[in-house]
């Protein structure tokens, strides 16, 4: 039983980031999820092809 | 409070709506501003008084990290750059 | 972190096409005609138009923002300009 609730919310986090959305943005949350997914997408593309490096090494500001 | 604005339901939601249109459009028109700066030329300034600029590529949802290509450090170019937005204090481009 | 982090989407949309000076870290200051704060970072985006007739385009990362001062309100013209900014093109791709 506890091994299940471990596994069992693999879809969990998608409708709870669906309900914040609606909670948040109302009837234009769909096109904002949309819109993230897409920018957020281009970045993972990015880094997976590139494997970019921080620049500078160390953080200027904490 | 305002004296006497006794919130009934019908108010509380149109106030909450009115909150999830204000921040849907200004979510919007910020992830567009952002997709108008992809391959741009884009001038960072950066704290400490450091000035690098670089083809900006993407950036993550959470907006904590610029993807950036062609980076121009004061000690020389990198072809590809993860800028920290933490780092950033502000950045500039020419739709 | 200041005050301006704190403001809800309905007290960041008065800001909205108005002309603004922005107080920043390291004592920098920036003018433009606001036209989004992104309700999730507080990241400012301003306009400027430039002598020839082209835009400059600044975002201020919420977390260097100290001051926002309005200094101008807007009339319809700078309104014509700033709202079909960014909203061509792509959108079909957005749509749900």
């Amino acid at each position: 039983n506890n091994r299940r609730t471990v596994k069992a919310p693999t879809e969990r986090p998608g409708e709870l980031r669906q309900a914040e959305m609606k909670r948040l943005y109302g009837d234009g949350a769909p096109k904002i999820l949309a819109m993230e997914t897409a920018v957020q997408l281009s970045f993972d593309k990015h880094c997976d092809r590139k494997h970019p490096k921080y620049w500078p090494v160390i953080p200027l500001k904490f | 409070e305002a004296p006497g604005s006794q919130e009934c339901p019908v108010g509380q939601q149109s106030q909450e709506s009115r909150e999830q249109r204000a921040r849907a459009a200004l979510r919007e028109r910020y992830l567009r501003s952002l997709l108008a700066m992809v391959g741009r030329q884009v001038r960072f300034t950066l704290h400490e008084g450091v000035h690098v600029t670089a083809h900006f590529g993407a950036t993550d949802l959470d907006v904590a990290n610029f993807y950036v290509s062609q980076l121009q450090t004061p000690i020389g170019i990198q072809a590809e750059a993860l800028l920290r937005c933490s780092d950033i204090i502000s950045y500039t481009f020419e739709p | 972190m200041s005050e301006w982090t704190k403001k809800s989407p309905l007290e960041l949309e008065d800001y909205v096409y108005k002309e603004v000076r922005v107080i920043a870290s390291e004592k920098k200051e920036y003018r433009g005609w606001l036209l989004t704060t992104d309700p999730v970072s507080a990241n400012i985006v301003l306009v400027n138009f430039l002598e020839d007739g082209s835009l400059s385009v600044t975002g201020i990362m919420g977390h260097a923002v100290q001051t926002v001062e309005i200094v101008g309100e807007g009339d319809h013209r700078v309104r014509e300009k700033l709202t079909p900014l960014f909203m061509s093109g792509d959108c079909a791709a957005y749509s749900p």
